[in-house]
Parts: C-alpha cells; structure tokens; sequence
C-alpha cells in the first residue's frame, strides 16, 4: 500500500514538471521523466523506510505517556524535559569530549598512514594497507567483545602484559579509563577506513605536481603538507564530517561494554544510548523519540559550522 | 560542497611517470610496520582463543596457545551447538548481506546518477533530504520504526532485515559524484542525437562507466548489512532467521544469563573468528575495484 | 483529531494509518472469572492448536516434545529469546505492537507485576492454577499468584546459599562457610591476610544479589496493590544495616567489587581471587561450567545469619511460565505452562538436565534429584543442600511493576557507589528517592 501510494505521488509530481521545464539547456520532458523515473525507486523505498517511520517518531515525541493513565498530546513538554535533562548534557558532553579528542587523534593518524603508503617508501607497503584497513571488516559487535577481553581488569591480556614486566596495570574499565578506553575501540575500528579514503584521494593526485615540487629541492614532509594535503582536503573534510556524525551517534561499543563494566557505562554514557535505554527500558518511547530528535539537530548544527568554517578559511587562503 | 581544484583523473589509470617505489625508507618502514601491531594484535588474540577451550581461556597466556590445542573441537562445536544453527545463521548473513547490497547498488545507482545528469524541479531538496538523513540517529527511532514494520507485517521475516538496507543515503551521494565525474554529458548527447533513449543510454552506455562505483557501493553495503547488529536484534524473533552477529551475542547472553545458562564463551569466540574471515576475504579480492571507486568520491564532493 | 490528521498526511504514508487502526484492538478482554469444565479442556486439547511459546531455558524442546506427545493435536513453535536483556523489551514491543505476541512467555517473578500492570497476562485461577497452589514451595506460589488471580506458573527459584572454596577455608584455619555475617567479616581478614584471597565479591552490576540479601534480612522493600499505588521503602532501618555491614568490608578492601557474570568474574574464580559465592541454587552449575579447574573443592554452605541460632534464606532468580492475555488459544497455552513445570517428568527433566532449581514440592524431594552427588563438591549432595535452604526462605516478597527502571537506577547509585568504593548510605537514599520519583511521575500514588 505504500508502495503504490508513493509511486502514484511521484507519478504526479514528473507530471507537474513535465509540464513546466526550466534551465539552461533544452530539456525535454523525456529526460524529465527519465530522472524521475530513476530516482523513484530509491525515493520510495527511502520514503517508506526511512521517512514515515521518521515521520512516525516526530509525531510520538509530542505526546506524553505514563504507565498509570497512558498517553496525552503534550506539545513541546518532551523537548524542554530533555533540555533540563542532566542525563542528556552529560552523554552530549561526553560525545562532544569524544569528538575533540578521539576524532582528531584518528584522522591525524589516517593521514599519516595514508601520506606514508602513498610516498612509496614503505616496503611491503600494499600489504601493510590491506592489514591496516581489515579492523573495518570486523562487525563492531566482535570489535568491542574482543577488546572488552583484552582490557580485562585482572586476567585481561593488557593487564597480563603489564604484570609480566612488573608494572601495575591499569583499570581500563574503570569510570576514568572508560571513554578513553571507548575511543581506542572506534580508533582501531575506523583509521583503516579513514586511512583508505585519504590514500584514494592521494592517488587521484596526477604525479607531475609533486615531481615538479621535487625538482625544486623541496623535501618529502614539506611536500606533504603544501602540496598533498590542500589536494585532498575535500575528502578530509568528508571524513571529519562521517566522524562527527559518528561520535554524535555513539551506540553499539558502549551498549556493548556495558555488559562488562556496567558501573562505569551506566544507561546514559550517549544520548543514543540514553534514548535506546529510554524507549527500551523505560518504555518511554515518547521522550527518546524527542532525544533522538534533539541529538540529530545538535548533529546538523555541528557538521554546518564545522563545514562552513573549514570551507571559509579555504577561501581566506 | 564545492569541487576540488585538481580534476580528479579516472579512476585505474597509471599515473606514475617515475618509479619512485625503489627509494625505500628503513625508518618509515619500521614505524608502519610497529603500528601494525596494534591492529593485528587483537585479532592474532581471536584466532588463539579460538583454539582454547574455556578452562584454558581463563588461565592460560592471551596470546599463546593454551595446554591443548582445541581448534577443530570449537569448530565441531560451533557447528553443531543448537543442531548446527551456526551454519544457518552464515547462510542467513549471506543472503542478507549479498540481497541488500545488491539492492543498495542498484537504487543508489540510478538515483545517484539521475542527479547528476538531469535538471529537474526539486533536485536539490531530494538530495539535501538524503544527505540529511545521515545525520538521523536511527537506533533511537527503533521503536517507532518496530511499530510501522510490525503494522505491515514485516516483523521476523527476512524483508524486515533487506528492505532497509536497500537505503543506502551514501551510495546516492558517492554515485552522484562519481557519475558526475565519469560519464561525459557529450557521450549523453552523442547518444540522444543518434537516437537512443534516456533508458538505453542509462543501460548500456552509464552502467558500464560507472561499473567501479557500483562496486564500491556494493561492498560497503555488503560490510555494513553483515555487520548489522541492532536492526536485526529489534526485529526478528526466530532464531532460524538470525545473522551471525544477533546470533553469537545470543550466545554471549546465554553464557552469562540467569538460571539454567550454559558456558558458551570458547564457542562464541570461535564463531566470532569465523565470521570475520568471509568480510576479510571479499575485501582482499575485490580490492582494485573499492579503491579506484572510493578515490572520486573521497576527492570531489 | 485534528492533529492526528496532520501528522497522518505528514508520515506520507499508509502504514501510519494501518498502524494505528491495528493498535486500537489490541487491549485484551479474556478475563472471565468462571472456571473452565473438563469438557472444554478436553476439546481445546483435542483440537489442531500451534502455539508460541517464549522462552530462553536452553533444550527446552526436550520437555515441549513430552508435552506434544501427550497432545499430539498442539504443535508448539518455541522461540528462544536470548534471556532477560532481549526478552522483555520484544514482548512488549510485541504488546504494542499488537501482534507477534507469544502465547505463553517465561516470566521471572520480579517481572509479573509490571506485566499485569498493564494487563497482559492471563488470569490462570479461572482455568484450575488455584488447585496446583499446595504442589509449590509457599514462598514460590507467593511469587506467582496474588488476591486477584494467578499470573504464571513457578519453573525455577533460587534459595540462597554460599558456596566456598573449602581449600583457601581450611588454608585460612576455618571449618565450613560462617555462620553469622559477624562470623562472615571475620572470616574475610582471616582469608585475606592468610590466603591474599577477598572471601567474596559484592558486585555493582547485580540489584537482584543486593536485594537477596534484603530479603534474607527481612526487608519488604517494595510493595503493590495490583493498580495504582506502589511502596517504596528502600531506605529502611533493616537495608541500612545490610549496606552498613558491606560498606564495613569495602573500606577494609576484604572483599571484591567486580562485575558479576562477566569472563574476567569467572577467571578471577578459577584464579582463586575470590575464596566464596553468595549464590542462588542456580550458582552451582555455573560454576561446574566455568572453572572446571577447580573441581572438588567447593562446598555448599547456609547463607550467613543476621541473629546467631536462625535459619533464614532469601531469593535471588527464578521464573514463571505465564500466558498472554492476547492469546486465542488459553486453555491450550494454559496447559502447557502447566504442563512444562508441574508434569513429574518434565520438572525433573528441567532440575537434572537444564539444573533450574525446582519449584514443587514433588520434585524438592525427589530422590533422582536429591540423592545425586556431585564430584565437583568433592561428593556432597548440593541438590538435598538447597532444597533444604528452599523451606527456609522468607514467605512473602513483593516487587513493583517498574523493575527495569529500579535496576538501572540502581547501576547508578548504590550500584556505583560499591563499584567505587562510595558512601553506600547515601546512595541508598538516592536510589530510594529515585524509585519513589519515577513511581510518581508514572502516575502512581506512592507509599
């Protein structure tokens, strides 16, 4: 049903189109058709997947519920709840820490990978790139059980390493370590990933840029970063925005290590988290409807200012 | 986004005019190689637990084997726990992942590419909307979502699983940008004068154009289905239905439930190692193709 | 109305619409009071019915196979759901959902009342659970069954006990678990200074060890009248001494406060990191499972007592099978609650084949269950142990219909004060001052 509905939707709107075709070139409403035509199968299956059940949820968040008298239309109640909500200030401090420094600590080491493989300098160095990019290959779900076993506070094969030199270990679950130990897992998971997308766009860059660049004497690093670094910082700027809607989305590593270190996880670690414990826990599916809601501005304002500023010094220089 | 100022050049042409891969770096190669380290310490940990039984997971060294060797024990094991549900459970991720990828690719494809080579009314809002969509914390709509699955029946069945994969917001954009960097609009107009239609041009002309993209897309939907884990997890209920990773956390669960549990930890452990191995392997074949598709959608934007 | 319709044409589609006229008919009305006649029993159970049933007892197919042998007319798709983090949230996803919801659902006692809070569970009385009352354990019907009705019918419970290391014991010149939590803290310095072992581990994770022990002290923190009014007394006279006494050990740094059921819990008990368990009947298992390496030298011992010459357990676990009000088929879903968990040979099937601690009196004392010895204990018959300990648990135990929120508030005051070695008495009385907050801002009048 809402197949059909949505198809018909987008039936009438190339209809509309058609009849009024605009822009500089000749258009024809054969191609007009032709581009509804194939967008519509994405659109439907976005709109019906995607865009109702969003729909659905901006609809919930208005509402009020108890479990002693149900549901009531209460406007905006939710959203001022959450803004004075300590939970979710401090899961949104908490990712925005995570973002500060997690975020630049891996993509300054996805760069250096990434400029160090491309510089030919490194044997083996195909090899060294697939080894690099495999942890993406693993389902974060196996990441954070593996890594929950390795931090392990007394047999852990961390804690095993730092007894076998004589040293104390370190409580990586402990409510200080956890965050830090939280963002080595994304770390691990993501450089590869991160690194295979600047080495990409390392490779687009035609050759004769740096040869010219070599000639003149310049050594390797200043090449780096006057030459290859401006080349690519389109697809750095797409890996910090990924990473900044990452960290903002934070869920399945602190869901998991939960089960490991409950104390120091807690049920609010993430707004993410905060709302699945909400909706999942609380059955208070109204109000995390409207943390998600909150969260996915808080995402949108973030990637736009970080976006406009860096696109602004780009012009300024 | 604004274009980059070096055009991108097509994706697998040789660019290296000099061979400069004979200058080594002794101390570069070290570093790279020390760092490695770190990422295949944990999984090199993987693979030795998985050929421990639980008595030695406990007591033995993390990185050394333990007093006996296990590995084809767990295997055994791992295969035939709950009447070899394992076994289905690969299967299950197979399919989901292979269908949605495939899927993914193909609505991306002609979406992304009909953005790039058509003007039409509401282009920009269609694909501000779909970029937007990233930014959508989805796990926390799960419910709201469970509830419009549910009311059109799609709960524990294999579509409530498919269907959602087969949005993939960023194949639309990367076959956007990749379309638009590769298929000439002369090539377009060549054909259109000689009198194909807009569907033969997209056929036979565009698809094989943008074959290193499509691949692209293809893979990375395939890692991100197989490595679904909270989709799944909220909507199926039948075991025989579940992917690997809703599986094997359903065993870690039940080594560390409540009453009447069983001690599953070398098995889940065994069946995490053999559920990364299929990802790795795809990856190291299909290569050549991700990374020259990955190259124009990472450079321009 | 008015609203609805806007953001109807807003969700852009008709799902929203077939949703919300399928949650309309979902509210359940089978709760007729006049009891079921043989006749109507003997055709439900004669005619083809498949039922769901929800559970995450593992191999429970062997004991539904009996079941389906003695009605070859049900068939029984059982569903295995992972076990209480998975289980409750998709029932009640399946509650509001309207559809997928199981016939009959395992149900741990703690978690009836928020089921029957919002009416989603069967009344069994009706269908002939009021006569099974004198074949259960008093304090395990109590569980079960309330002045309204029967909810679910008992499968497992968990009497406490301790179970100890009887090595590091003798090592550290003690005879046998304490007998008195005085005895108890004394034991711990021995154990500590002699053996460098904590005698125990009290973990931060786990309310349910915690309210064990209040339950063994004689706490009734909570109570519920079945409708709106809940009590919350956390912040008693009796659970201050209980944390007082572990606050006492904490600071001594004599016993351990790591998470329970995790891998490192289980390699710090095979590695002799903790000499003692204070554990539910459904401990001894676990153990056999996890630290083989350290067979034959545990023990079962009483829980430690509050007054020196008493004999008082708590409960810690267990669980019902109950029947969901949305059924279609109650008589037949009522059967095989029953069924499962009062049939002699499916109960002692669940005691010595799945180890869940038995519920019936026929079963507590049946010889093929009682009279094993386990090599493990170095040949004692842990089994006669506690189901001894099951007659002395305290007869009456409520909980509150919002258990979910009562744990993880828990993680995150008293919970974290004993992970971080905090000041327990304050955080009781936040943890207190929370449940009571939360109950009213769900709507109940609170005590």
């Amino acid at each position: 049903m809402t197949v059909l509905s949505a198809r018909a939707h987008s039936a009438r709107a190339s209809g509309a189109s058609a009849r009024g075709p605009r822009g500089s070139r000749h258009i024809t409403g054969a191609q007009t058709r032709a581009a509804w035509v194939l967008t519509a199968p994405f659109l439907v299956v976005f709109a019906a997947m995607f865009l109702a059940p969003l729909a659905y949820s901006a609809y919930l968040s208005l509402f009020t519920s108890q479990l002693v008298g149900g549901e009531e239309f209460s406007g905006l109640a939710n959203y001022v709840r959450a803004l004075q909500d300590p939970s979710f200030w401090s899961g949104l401090g908490r990712v925005a820490l995570f973002l500060f420094i997690q975020v630049p600590i891996m993509l300054v080491a996805s760069i250096c990978f990434a400029l160090a493989l491309d510089s030919k300098r490194v044997k083996g160095g195909r090899v060294a790139r697939l080894l690099i990019f495999i942890p993406y290959a693993v389902p974060s779900v196996v990441a954070t059980l593996m890594w929950g076993y390795l931090y392990g506070t007394d047999f852990g094969l961390i804690t095993q390493i730092f007894h076998a030199v004589g040293l104390p270990a370190p409580d990586l679950l402990s409510p200080q370590n956890i965050l830090g130990s939280t963002m080595n897992i994304v770390c691990w998971e993501f450089i590869g990933y991160n690194m295979i997308i600047l080495y990409a766009a390392l490779r687009s860059v035609p050759d004769d840029v740096y040869e010219a660049a070599e000639i003149d004497g310049a050594g390797q690093i200043r090449i780096a970063w006057s030459i290859k670094l401006p080349a690519i910082r389109q697809a750095i700027l797409l890996t910090i925005i990924f990473s900044i809607i990452g960290s903002f989305q934070l869920f399945n590593e602190p869901n998991l290590l939960y089960n490991i270190a409950p104390n120091a996880v807690g049920t609010d670690f993430t707004p993410n988290l905060y709302a699945y414990n909400l909706a999942f826990k609380n059955q208070d599916i109204n109000y995390a409807a409207a943390i998600a809601f909150l969260l996915g501005i808080v995402i949108m304002i973030v990637s736009f200012v970080v976006q406009t500023a860096i696109n602004r010094r780009e012009r300024q220089s | 986004m604004t274009a980059a100022p070096i055009p991108a050049t097509r994706a697998g042409r040789p660019r290296r005019v000099v061979e400069r891969g004979r200058r080594r770096s002794t101390l570069l190669t070290i570093i790279v190689w020390i760092t490695l380290i770190y990422f295949l310490v944990p999984l090199l940990w993987l693979f030795v637990s998985a050929t421990k039984d639980n008595s030695d997971l406990f007591t033995s060294f993390g990185l050394w084997f333990g007093r006996s060797f296990q590995f084809f024990a767990n295997i055994g094991n791992l295969f035939t726990f709950q009447n070899g549900v394992f076994a289905q459970w690969l299967a299950n991720t197979v399919l989901y992942a292979v269908v949605s990828a495939v899927g993914a690719a193909a609505l991306a494809t002609a979406c992304g590419y009909a953005l790039a080579k058509y003007r039409f009314r509401g282009q920009g809002l269609v694909f501000g909307v779909i970029l937007g969509s990233i930014m959508v914390p989805l796990t926390a709509l799960a419910i709201p979502t469970y509830l419009l699955f549910a009311a059109a029946n799609l709960t524990d069945s294999v579509w409530a699983i498919i269907l959602p994969s087969f949005v993939s917001p960023f194949g639309v954009y990367l076959m956007r940008v990749y379309a638009a960097d590769s298929v000439d609009d002369s090539l377009i107009e060549a054909a259109r004068i000689d009198g194909a239609g807009e569907f033969r041009i997209f056929g036979t002309i565009a698809l094989r154009l943008l074959a290193p993209g499509i691949v692209t897309v293809l893979l990375f939907q395939l890692v991100a289905t197989w490595n679904n884990y909270f989709l799944p997890l909220i909507m199926l209920n039948t075991p025989t239905l579940f992917p690997v990773t809703v599986g094997l956390a359903q065993w870690q669960a039940t080594a560390s439930a409540g009453g009447g549990a069983q001690v599953l930890f070398s098995t889940v452990l065994t069946g995490s190692f053999v559920s990364v191995i299929p990802l790795i392997v795809a990856f190291l074949f299909l290569q050549r193709y991700w990374q020259s598709g990955l190259a124009t959608g990472g450079v321009k934007g | 109305m008015k609203f609805r319709k806007t953001a109807l044409a807003l969700a852009s589609g008709a799902t929203v619409l077939a949703l919300l006229s399928g949650c309309a008919g979902t509210s359940a009305t089978t709760d007729s009071t006049k009891p079921v006649t043989q006749a109507e029993i003997d055709k439900a159970m004669n005619t083809p019915t498949t039922l769901t049933f929800w559970t995450w007892v593992p191999d429970i197919q062997n004991e539904v196979n009996l079941f389906e042998k003695k009605y070859p007319k049900i068939k029984v798709k059982v569903v295995n759901t992972t076990g209480g983090a998975q289980h409750y949230p998709k029932l009640r996803a399946a509650l509001k959902a309207g559809k997928g919801v199981p016939d009959v659902a395992q149900m741990e006692y703690d978690y009836i009342p928020s089921f029957t809070q919002t009416k989603s569970l069967l009344n069994l009385e009706p269908y002939g659970a009021g006569k099974l009352k004198s074949e259960y354990v008093d304090w395990v019907w109590n569980q079960v069954a309330n002045s309204s009705g029967v909810w679910g019918i008992p499968q497992d419970s968990g009497p406490l006990g301790t179970l100890y290391r009887d090595d590091i014991f003798t090592q550290a010149g003690l005879h046998g678990s304490p007998a008195t939590w005085d005895d108890f803290a004394k034991a711990a310095a021995e154990v500590k200074s002699k053996t460098g072992a904590y005698i125990t581990d009290l973990p931060g994770n786990d309310m349910f060890q915690m309210i064990s022990f209040f339950w063994q002290a004689g706490a009734k923190p909570f109570s519920y009248d079945g409708k709106k009014t809940v009590g919350v007394d956390l912040d008693s006279a009796t659970d201050q001494k209980v944390v007082a006494y572990w606050q006492d050990l904490i600071d001594k740094n004599l016993v351990a406060t790591d998470p329970d059921f995790t891998d490192a819990y289980y390699q710090g008990l095979a590695q002799n990191k903790y000499a003692s368990w204070l554990v539910a009947a459904w401990g001894p298992v676990f153990l056999q499972g996890t630290v083989k390496s350290t067979s034959g030298k545990w023990r079962a011992g009483n829980i430690p007592q509050w007054t020196a010459g008493a004999n008082v357990s708590g409960n810690w676990g267990g669980s019902s099978d109950a029947v969901m009000a949305a059924t279609k088929n109650p008589i037949a879903a009522y059967e095989l609650a029953k069924f499962i968990n009062n049939d002699e040979s499916s109960t002692l099937m669940l005691a010595n084949k799945q180890f869940l601690f038995p519920t019936t009196k026929a079963t507590l004392s049946d010889p093929a269950f009682v009279d094993q010895k386990s090599e493990f204990y170095g040949g004692q018959q842990v089994n006669k142990f506690f189901a001894g300990v099951s007659n002395t648990v305290d007869k009456k135990f409520e909980w509150l219909p919002y258990m979910d929120y009562v744990n993880s508030s828990y993680t995150s005051t008293l919970g974290k004060a004993i992970a971080n070695h905090g000041d327990l008495k304050a955080a009781l009385a936040a943890w207190q001052q929370q449940v009571v907050n939360y109950g009213k801002q769900q709507g109940f009048t609170v005590k």
